[in-house]
């Protein structure tokens, strides 16, 4: 197995390849799901020669026990690798198409192949941890990860050791490890900003790509390229160049401003062009967005309930078609997506349905639910009650099952009332909803107008009845800050009946006064506008009959 | 500071920290006059914290109050004070707020006032605005209050006082609760120096009561007075004039998150 060596003035190198033989470049045993027809093993000879096949054995290695070899392939007559050159032992599944196809039947590791050449000679590539030394040289690569290969980094790396020559890669069968040059796409990183635009908008599309390359890249030699795929191929849209060069390993994010799109689901494809790149397989990536407005949108958000209901999300059908809601998926903002069950039938246009984290708990907070309206989402994502650092709680996300964009809701929950739900008005805007307990299923309770900008009904609460009052208030803005404090006739401050919070312009609670002595009150609003640019104070008498102790 | 002073300052404190002691859960509302806290005002004093004023004469009062700056919570009172010898009576009726949570209220007080001392009992009875008009409200509740209170001279120019306007009540609860309230006031001849503790009832803080402080002066027919409240910190300025039958007065207090208040009195003789 140890073939060669270099004596240096200060280090004595032991090699893992025989000189003058190919080497074994990348193993690919552990695909995702099941594995079979997708196994492989790649030979690079670095040679200016061609090197035959022929009588050259690959031998899988069972690392469980010792001498526990098996032959998988042996070289045809026909078989040679090219100078320079790679040849593929794989599956039937492996793309490109190998080119030997054998089933490998690899284990997963602690585990090894082993190529014996013509001569005798061998080289032992293992991967897992093993006590056997015949099943690695130097030292064992480290276990890929499933759906990942051994690659041999660079390509003719040999450092004694396959921990040091072999790491986790994109299978490249066919192609090089390391090539000269590379751009790639970083899966993932494909951005739209927004991430609905509406229709005509313009838009942002992002990526980082990655000189995955041996050689350094200069400065606008990668470009990003941007297609709408249709049905009769990609349409392209915009293009940008990468500004920086790039060494190798180094990434840069790229912008690319896209015009307008018409409305309507879209698969967008981002590619990275580089000239001679070697390895194309790996330069595009694409993503599913929609411009406009999805079918389904989010119309209240109960985040934080009080009353053992658990929490739910309203949606509304705006597609004017009846919707099956099982073809949708609901998220939160780093949770997986959750599918509904539980419902019945088609959702009607216009009509609401609730996604509930507990369905049997929401119907028996609310029993006056159409059942057949109400889901059960799982996994629920669970909504956050508090702001981050950007004032932002947590982020609903509605998807089609194709991971289409449907709607997303961004909710800060700073000044909502505990317990209080957050809607959608008319307007398009959220905020606490009207009813404190939310209106499932139903659309957000109309106030009537007020007389004044600060109203409380009944003034006068009778000493037998549950003395609860509406505390009212239609602001000069959409949105304010409000806080309502209840003080007696000599000026003293007796209660809190409204914590400062965020509350639309034209809102309502209820308060109970049933733990205050009889007596005559000054309920005294202050309101200010978000930007805190303009306060109002408005003041109320209430009336508390009672008798005197 | 001369012996005689000190004496005064001891007894002083020895008698506010002694009444103090008594302090139990006490405002003015329905015959609040703009006055300062001493001498108490003719007729209106009398009625709204049992407390005679020292001169005998007989006066017609009339008084607006308007509380915290809300248009729906106005009021407007009347009263008739009388004075002969030691003898001290008044009759008031005033009227508070709109029909659907105001009401009107009748008042008596009756008691007895020298140079160095007096004292009065008060009663109140109050019934429930159902309409505009105040004496019509069949069904209304009524509800009604007892109460007193006392001054005495303690030394020369030196007045301490107490006020109890509450000590029973019957039937429909009164708008604000009013215990106990003590004080006492320094004259040093043109100006005079008060201290009141009242109490509050069902605060949270109400162990500590509430405190007022002011300072009159006067100046001819003229007399100025600040005060100042904690709990939350507030205060007031007033201005009267008065001839030997006439008497006008007005006081504005501030408070940092209600409204002005701002009152109103016109009186007919009672002296200067």
């Amino acid at each position: 197995m140890v073939v060669g060596a270099v004596v240096g003035p200060l280090v004595i190198l032991t090699l893992c390849s025989p000189p003058a033989h190919p080497l074994i470049a990348e193993v690919f045993y552990d695909a995702v799901g099941d594995d079979t027809g997708h196994e492989f093993v790649e030979l690079f000879n670095p040679a200016a020669t061609p090197f035959p096949l022929a009588g050259a054995r690959l031998e899988a290695g069972d690392g469980a026990g010792a001498g526990r070899w098996s032959l998988r392939w042996t070289g045809a007559a026909r078989d040679t690798i090219a100078a320079g050159g790679r040849f593929v032992v794989g599956g039937a599944s492996v793309v490109p198409p190998p080119n030997v196809v054998v089933t490998l039947d690899l284990q997963n590791g602690p585990d090894a192949v082993r190529m014996v050449w013509q001569d005798g000679a061998t080289e032992v590539v293992g991967y897992g941890p093993n006590p056997l030394a015949e099943y690695f040289c130097g030292a064992p690569a480290t276990d890929a990860p499933s759906g990942q290969s051994l690659a041999r980094v660079p390509d003719d790396s040999d450092l004694g050791s396959n921990a040091q020559d072999f790491r986790a890669a994109t299978p490249s069968p066919g192609a090089a490890n390391l090539p000269g040059r590379d751009a790639a796409l970083i899966g993932g990183t494909l951005t739209l900003v927004p991430e609905q635009p509406a229709p005509a908008a313009a838009a942002t599309r992002a990526a980082a790509v990655v000189n995955r390359g041996a050689e350094p890249l200069a400065e606008r030699e990668v470009e990003l390229l941007v297609a709408d795929v249709g049905e009769t191929g990609d349409l392209p849209l915009a293009s940008a160049l990468v500004a920086v060069p790039m060494a190798p390993g180094d990434t840069a994010r790229v912008q690319v401003a896209l015009p307008g799109l018409a409305a309507g689901k879209r698969l967008l494809r981002a590619r990275a062009r580089l000239a001679g790149d070697a390895a194309p397989a790996n330069d595009a990536d694409s993503l599913r967005v929609r411009v406009g407005l999805g079918p389904l949108e989010v119309t209240e958000i109960q985040f934080h309930p009080t009353h053992g209901e658990g929490e739910w999300v309203e949606v509304r059908n705006r597609s004017g078609a009846p919707l099956a809601l099982e073809g949708f998926s609901l998220a939160d903002r780093h949770g997986p997506p959750g599918v509904p069950s539980g419902g019945a039938g088609a959702l009607r246009p216009e009509s609401l349905a609730v996604l509930a984290q507990d369905r049997l708990a929401l119907l028996v907070a609310f029993p006056a639910l159409d059942r057949s309206r109400v889901w059960e989402v799982r996994p629920w994502g669970s909504l956050n009650n508090g702001n981050d650092s950007t004032g932002v709680a947590d982020v609903v996300t509605l998807r089609e099952t194709d991971g289409t964009p449907c709607d997303r809701v961004p909710y800060g929950a700073a000044g909502v009332p505990a317990g209080v739900p957050l809607e959608r008005r008319a307007s398009g805007d959220w905020g606490p909803a009207s009813d404190p307990l939310g209106s499932p299923l139903a659309p957000p309770r109309a106030l009537p107008p007020l007389a004044a900008r600060f109203a409380v009904r009944p003034r006068r609460l009778a000493a037998a009845g549950p003395r609860v009052a509406s505390v009212g208030w239609d602001l000069p803005w959409p949105r304010g800050r409000v806080a309502v404090d209840l003080y007696d006739l000599a000026g003293r401050r007796v209660a809190a009946v409204l914590a400062e919070s965020t509350v639309p312009g034209r809102g309502e609670r209820s308060w109970s006064a049933a733990e205050l002595a009889p007596g005559l009150y000054l309920l005294a609003l202050t309101a200010r506008a978000e930007d805190g640019a303009e306060t109002t104070r408005l003041i109320q008498p209430l009336r508390i009959e009672g008798s005197a102790p | 500071m001369s012996a005689a002073v000190l004496r005064v300052v001891r007894v002083l404190a020895r008698a506010l920290a002694w009444i103090g002691l008594l302090a139990a859960p006490a405002a003015a509302q329905d015959f609040a006059a703009p006055a300062p806290a001493w001498p108490p005002a003719p007729a209106l004093a009398l009625l709204e914290r049992g407390l005679p004023p020292p001169a005998a004469s007989s006066c017609l009062a009339g008084t607006v109050t308007r509380w915290d700056g809300v248009a729906a919570l106005v009021t407007r009172g009347a009263a008739l004070g009388i004075g002969r010898r030691a003898l001290r009576a008044a009759l008031g009726v005033s009227q508070t707020g709109e029909p659907d949570v105001g009401w009107t209220a009748l008042g008596l007080a009756v008691g007895a006032a020298t140079a160095g001392a007096g004292g009065a009992l008060r009663a109140v009875a109050r019934r429930d605005r159902t309409t505009a008009f105040g004496f019509d409200a069949r069904g209304a509740a009524v509800g009604l209050e007892v109460g007193g209170g006392a001054w005495v001279e303690a030394t020369g120019g030196v007045h301490v006082w107490a006020s109890a306007p509450q000590l029973w009540t019957r039937g429909e609860a009164p708008p604000l609760s009013r215990p106990l309230e003590i004080g006492g006031a320094v004259d040093f001849g043109g100006a005079a120096l008060w201290l009141g503790r009242a109490g509050v009832v069902g605060h949270p803080r109400g162990s500590r009561g509430e405190y007022a402080i002011g300072l009159a002066a006067a100046a001819g027919p003229m007399v100025v007075w600040l005060v100042a409240r904690d709990q939350p910190p507030r205060g007031g300025v007033g201005l009267s004039a008065a001839t030997h039958a006439v008497r006008v007065a007005a006081e504005v207090e501030g408070h940092p998150v209600l409204g002005e208040t701002a009152r109103m009195s016109l009186g007919l003789g009672g002296g200067r």
